[in-house]
C-alpha cells in the first residue's frame, strides 16, 4: 500500500532522513517509534506531500508522490503533531470545510460526518468554537479530520500525545478499530502505546530504520522481562544471597529499604530465562514473603541503547 | 479551491480584520465624498476615486497580512497542502476571497453616487469606469500583499513590508523623474539585472558553471543590444521601472478613459504576483 523507498531528506549539511526504505502492506498497523528529532515527523511530512524528498520515493497504492500528488493525496488522511484547525471556526465548520477541500459530494458528506463525530466522540461539541476546546478535544477534531473521506491510509503523528490516560485508552482503542479497514502508520515515542497498538515496529533513530519487527519478537530481542523489581519482607543480606545462590542470574542489588522491615532488590536474569517462579519459590521457602514484584520494561532510552549496539556489533 | 475561497471570506468577517479594513476604507472614502461632493455641492465622483487611491496604503496591508502567513503559523497549512487542493487553487481562493471583500467594500461605496443622482446629473459611465479601474488598481495592490504574506509567517512584518511595497510603488513616479536617462546608466542598469539573475539561479541550484554560463549569455545579450540597438539603453532605468508604476496607468480611468491596455495590465499584474505566491510556496517545500 505504501512504498518508501530510498528516502532521503536534508536541510542544508543536516540529514533528517537518511536513505529509509521500508514498505507497509494494506490493512498493516505500523508503528514509528523514534526520540525527538529522529526524522518521524519528516518521513510522515513526505510521504504525505507537504514537503518534498531531497532523494527517494514514495508510492501510495502504486502512485508516485512526485508524479501524481492528487491520487496520493486522496488516499491518505494526515494527523499531524499539531493539528492542522482554523480556531476561529466551530468543529462543524470545520470539518465541513475539511469535507470542501477533500471533495467530498454533498450527499454523502452529512452523513459520514455524523459517523466521524460519532466515532470519535465530539458530536457533543460540534457547535463549540474550536479555539475553546481542551486539548484532549482538539487533537480528537484533529483525528476526524483525517478520517474524513475515508481515505484507505492514515497517517497520524503522535496521535495520543497531550491526552489524559482515559483517552489515551480511547484513542488506541480507536486506532485499534480503524486498522481494521485503513491502513496505519503511526508514530509515537513511547513503547508501550506503540506495542498495545501496532503489528510491527520501525524503530528509527537518526534519519536511519534501525530496527524492524513485531513488538514481540522486538521485546523478546531487547529481553524486557529479564529484569525484576521485588520487595521482600526480610533481611537484607540474607534475601541477597539467597537470590544469588539461583540459576540463571546475572545480578542482585538492593534498591534500599523503602518500607520498614523490607528491602527492595532488582534482580537481573540471563538472556531467555524467566526467573519469577524460582524467585517465588527460594524465598517462600526461606519464609521471607514477596510483598511486591513487578518486571521491568525497558525505557526507550535503554531499547535505543540496545538497538543501536547490537546493529553495531552486526555491521 | 472555492471552499478556501468561502472560509477565508468568512473568516474576514468573524475576526475583527474584515471590519477594520471596511471601516477605515468608508471612513475616509466617506470623509472625501463629504468634502468635494456634497459641501461644495459637486457632481465628479470620479474626482473622488482618483483622491482616495492612497487608502490601499494602510487597507491592503490589513487586507493581505493574514492570508498564508498564519496559514504557516498556525500550521494549518499542512492541511490544505496535504489534501488534494493543491497550492494554486489554495493560493487562488484566499487571493479571490480578499479581492472579494475589497469588492464587497467598494459595493458599499456606490451609495455615494447614487445619494449624487438625486440632485443632479452624475457621468454614469465616467463612475462606471472609474470603478473598475479602481476594482482592478486594488486587486493589484492585493496580489502583492498575497505575495508578501507568503514570505513569512508573521503577520505583522508581511504587514509592514507591504506597506514598504506599496509605498515604494506610490513615490515611484516622483523617483523617477530623479533618476538618470543617459546610455551608461542604462548600461550598467542592464548588467545589474543580468547580475541580479545570475545570483538568483546561483543561490537556487548552487552551479557555478551554469551560473557563469547565464552571466555570459546575459552580458553578450546586453553587448549584441548595444551594438545593433545603442538606443535601446537610453532611459532604460525610467523605462523598466515604469513598469511597476500602477497608478500612471490608473489616470486614464480617472480621466474617463476606458481603455484595453491597462485593464490588461492590471490583470497580468496580478497574475504574475499569484503565481510568484505559488512558486514561493511550492519552493518552500523543496528547501
Amino acid at each position: 500500500m505504501v512504498q518508501v523507498i530510498n528516502l532521503t531528506k536534508r536541510y542544508g549539511q543536516h540529514v533528517a532522513v537518511d536513505n529509509v526504505s521500508f514498505s507497509v502492506e494494506k490493512g498493516e498497523i505500523v508503528g514509528f517509534l523514534g526520540p525527538n528529532g529522529a526524522g518521524k515527523t519528516t518521513t510522515m511530512n513526505i510521504i504525505t506531500g507537504y514537503i518534498s524528498a531531497t532523494e527517494g520515493s514514495v508510492k501510495v497504492d502504486g502512485f508516485d508522490i512526485l508524479e501524481e500528488p492528487e491520487e496520493v493525496k486522496k488516499r491518505i488522511g494526515y494527523m499531524p503533531e499539531f493539528p492542522p484547525l482554523y480556531l476561529d471556526m466551530t468543529v462543524q465548520e470545520y470539518l465541513n470545510f475539511v469535507s470542501d477541500i477533500k471533495k467530498i459530494d454533498r450527499v454523502t458528506k452529512k452523513r459520514s460526518m455524523e459517523k466521524i463525530m460519532d466515532m470519535v466522540k465530539i458530536g457533543d461539541v460540534r457547535k463549540r468554537l474550536i479555539k475553546n476546546l481542551s486539548k484532549g478535544y482538539r487533537q480528537r477534531v484533529g483525528l476526524a479530520q483525517a478520517l474524513i473521506g475515508a481515505p484507505p491510509v492514515l497517517i497520524l503523528d503522535e496521535p495520543t500525545v497531550g491526552l489524559d490516560p482515559k483517552q489515551i485508552i480511547e484513542i488506541r482503542n480507536l486506532i485499534k478499530d480503524l486498522g481494521k479497514e485503513h491502513t496505519i502508520i503511526l508514530s509515537s515515542h513511547i513503547l508501550p502505546e506503540v506495542s498495545a497498538v501496532c503489528e510491527r515496529v520501525l524503530i528509527i533513530n537518526k534519519g536511519k530504520i534501525v530496527a524492524s519487527d513485531t513488538p514481540e519478537n522486538l521485546s523478546k530481542r531487547l529481553g524486557d522481562t529479564g529484569r525484576l523489581a521485588v520487595r521482600v519482607a526480610g533481611p537484607e543480606r540474607q534475601v541477597l544471597k539467597l537470590i544469588r545462590g539461583l540459576a540463571g542470574i546475572k545480578s542482585v542489588e538492593s534498591t534500599g529499604v523503602k518500607e520498614p522491615g523490607t528491602v527492595d532488590i532488582l534482580v537481573e536474569a540471563e538472556k531467555d530465562i524467566d526467573i519469577r517462579r524460582p524467585v517465588f519459590y527460594a524465598l517462600s521457602r526461606a519464609e521471607y514473603p514477596i510483598l511486591q514484584m513487578k518486571p521491568l520494561d525497558l525505557t526507550l532510552e535503554e531499547i535505543f541503547l540496545q538497538v543501536t549496539t547490537q546493529e553495531k556489533e552486526v555491521s | 479551491m472555492l471552499a478556501v475561497f468561502r472560509r477565508e471570506l468568512r473568516a474576514y468577517f468573524l475576526s475583527p480584520t474584515g471590519y477594520i479594513f471596511m471601516g477605515f476604507f468608508l471612513l475616509l472614502s466617506g470623509f472625501f465624498f463629504a468634502f468635494s461632493n456634497l459641501f461644495p455641492a459637486s457632481p465628479s465622483y470620479i474626482n473622488v476615486l482618483g483622491s482616495i487611491t492612497f487608502i490601499f496604503l494602510i487597507a491592503v496591508p490589513i487586507l493581505t497580512m493574514r492570508l498564508l502567513s498564519e496559514e504557516s503559523r498556525q500550521k494549518t497549512d499542512q492541511l490544505l497542502l496535504t489534501s488534494p487542493l493543491g497550492v494554486t487553487g489554495m493560493v487562488l481562493g484566499k487571493y479571490f476571497a480578499a479581492v472579494g471583500m475589497f469588492l464587497i467594500t467598494l459595493l458599499a461605496t456606490c451609495l455615494y453616487p447614487i445619494i449624487l443622482s438625486f440632485f443632479g446629473t452624475i457621468a454614469v459611465w465616467e463612475v462606471v469606469g472609474g470603478y473598475i479601474g479602481f476594482f482592478l488598481l486594488g486587486s493589484a495592490f492585493i496580489s502583492i500583499g498575497l505575495f508578501v504574506s507568503s514570505l513569512t509567517d508573521n503577520q505583522v512584518i508581511a504587514a509592514v513590508v507591504t506597506f514598504s511595497a506599496l509605498l515604494f510603488i506610490w513615490i515611484l513616479d516622483w523617483v523617477l523623474q530623479g533618476l538618470p536617462t543617459d546610455r551608461a546608466s542604462g548600461i550598467v542598469f542592464a548588467c545589474v539585472v543580468v547580475a541580479g539573475i545570475v545570483a538568483l539561479v546561483y543561490f537556487s541550484i548552487r552551479n557555478i558553471f551554469v551560473s557563469v554560463v547565464i552571466a555570459l549569455i546575459g552580458l553578450g545579450g546586453v553587448a549584441a543590444l548595444y551594438i545593433t540597438n545603442e538606443f535601446f539603453f537610453d532611459g532604460l532605468i525610467v523605462r523598466a521601472l515604469e513598469w511597476f508604476s500602477l497608478l500612471k496607468r490608473y489616470e486614464d480611468f480617472t480621466m474617463g478613459i476606458l481603455s484595453l491596455s491597462p485593464i490588461v495590465y492590471y490583470i497580468s499584474f496580478s497574475s504574475i504576483f499569484v503565481f510568484l505566491t505559488v512558486r514561493m510556496i511550492e519552493k518552500r517545500r523543496w528547501s
